[in-house]
């Protein structure tokens, strides 16, 4: 008769090593996580705002007229609240006691709204996460970076030094953050406007006839990737730093540009110059590249 | 004609800007292009400041240009310096008593031109090249400033953290957009960058503050 445990015991044992520290953590623990689920009928552009210091917010549109907020507490120590007012939907994640630690007012919230919503989001640390919601959008964040996708309004996004990427928008962009940079992509948008002081600002999208797209910062890079086919009007100016250009531009179509007598800089009109294009930098260098 | 030189309309500006305009100042600005300039650009100052409750407005781009290359040039704020610059602390000392962020962030703006300005114009240096302190201003700058900080240090250490980084940031720009205004004073892209990189200050400030505020 061997001595040894059998390899059933063993599994117990391993098993309870596991499982019994857990349960008691969660047993221990006075202010666990958990998870609120809510529902609001809606009508036709509802309006959504959203204000969660702390934690994730991820927003999808769906086909349903409803809003449905699914929030997860990191503790009992924050609380979400969520009501109804007429056309719109209140978001609040607020903190219970006043002592509370940061890490203790996480709440991350998923939520569902018609692909019509307009929202307004508040979010200091964490992440923020639209995808497919076709009606206006205010995004502010302190340090939590800012992802849009197939987002088509008004698009206004502001943060401190969040990161902000939007990809396959087609819809007015304005853009503004002290060190956050920007992402661009496949963008299909006649207005773009976007200022960070010490980020990147990449655009790699179409240059929409009659579109305006201006970008500017103080430091770091602006890369703008072009098509030969694409037809804009150019003026990239950086006053410390370099202009690099593989565009063939030709003289200026629409616009009378002067050379400034400070910096660097590069004016002209690629094909017909039917879009407008102004590309600005204190000391950052300014890239225009051939679109791979 | 009037009997009184630019150097007397400045130290009556507080008068003149609360309503109290003598004969004597309004002869002189009709004969003086200089001084009817600038005084235009005061206004537009606190106009666009006091308006920032209401929507976020965009003070004039000109502003600080034509301000500071007047004042420079002429030497407008001459004999009495705290006199101007009291007028323009207490038109933002108004301001700072609204709550909105936009209205706040009016009032810091204010602040930073002004302090700017101050510290910029030759005027305010002695003969002996020896900077004059421009005391109400960068004073109630500074303890404004220090208020705002002092909000965020209860906040969430990461976002605390960030605030100040990036208001270290801002403040970095401003010194190097100042440095290439002061080596090339004619300059207008480094002007605007200054006076965005205000613009920018400014906001954060105001977060900063509202911040504490709702807390």
């Amino acid at each position: 008769m061997s001595s040894q445990p059998s390899l059933r015991t063993q599994h117990y044992w391993r098993a309870s090593a596991i499982l019994v520290p857990g349960l008691l953590l969660m047993c221990a623990s006075p202010a666990r996580a958990d998870r609120i689920e809510k529902h609001f009928k809606v009508g036709a552009h509802p309006v959504v705002t959203i204000h969660n210091p702390t934690g994730l917010v991820t927003v999808r549109a769906w086909t349903k007229s409803e809003v449905m907020v699914v929030a997860k507490r990191a503790t009992d120590r924050v609380d979400v609240d969520a009501e109804q007012i007429e056309n719109r939907v209140d978001i609040d994640t607020r903190q219970i006691p006043d002592n509370a630690s940061p890490g203790d007012l996480r709440a991350d919230l998923e939520i569902s709204v018609p692909e019509d919503a307009e929202l307004q989001i508040h979010n200091d640390s964490g992440g923020v996460n639209v995808s497919n919601v076709l009606g206006d959008m205010n995004v502010e964040t302190i340090a939590a970076d800012v992802a849009l996708e197939d987002a088509a309004g008004y698009l206004t996004v502001k943060t401190v030094d969040g990161a902000f990427v939007c990809t396959r928008c087609s819809g007015r962009i304005e853009a503004s953050s002290i060190s956050g940079n920007f992402r661009f992509i496949d963008l299909r948008s006649s207005h773009v406007r976007a200022q960070t002081s010490e980020g990147n600002i990449l655009f790699n999208g179409e240059f929409l006839p009659n579109g305006t797209y201006e970008l500017k910062n103080y430091n770091g890079i602006i890369e703008v990737r072009f098509s030969p086919t694409d037809s804009f009007d150019l003026s990239a100016t950086s006053l410390k730093g370099k202009v690099n250009n593989e565009a063939k531009l030709g003289p200026s179509s629409h616009h009378h540009h002067f050379l400034p007598r400070f910096g660097n800089a590069l004016f002209g009109s690629l094909n017909t110059g039917r879009a407008k294009v102004d590309l600005s930098s204190f000391d950052g260098t300014i890239n225009i590249l051939k679109r791979d | 004609m009037s009997t009184m030189d630019c150097n007397a309309f400045w130290n009556q500006l507080e008068q003149w800007m609360e309503g109290e305009r003598s004969s004597d100042a309004r002869a002189h600005l009709r004969g003086c292009p200089n001084c009817r300039s600038a005084l235009t650009d005061l206004d537009a100052i606190r106009q666009s400041a006091s308006s920032m409750g209401d929507a976020d407005v965009a003070p004039p781009d000109r502003i600080w240009i034509s301000l500071r290359a007047q004042l420079e040039e002429e030497g407008l704020i001459h004999a009495d310096r705290h006199g101007w610059a009291d007028t323009v602390k207490g038109w933002f000392e108004e301001i700072f008593a609204v709550v909105p962020r936009p209205a706040l962030a009016g009032a810091y703006l204010v602040a930073l031109i002004a302090v700017g300005l101050a510290l910029a114009a030759p005027s305010y240096r002695r003969s002996d090249g020896a900077q004059i302190p421009t005391r109400p201003l960068t004073a109630q700058l500074n303890t404004d400033e220090e208020h705002a900080i002092s909000f965020v240090t209860d906040s969430d250490p990461a976002v605390a953290a960030s605030l100040r980084k990036n208001l270290a940031i801002v403040d970095n720009y401003i010194a190097l957009c100042e440095k290439s205004v002061q080596e090339e004073p004619e300059n207008e892209i480094a002007r605007d960058y200054l006076y965005g990189a205000y613009l920018q200050k400014a906001d954060l400030l105001a977060q900063m503050t509202e911040r504490g505020e709702t807390r």
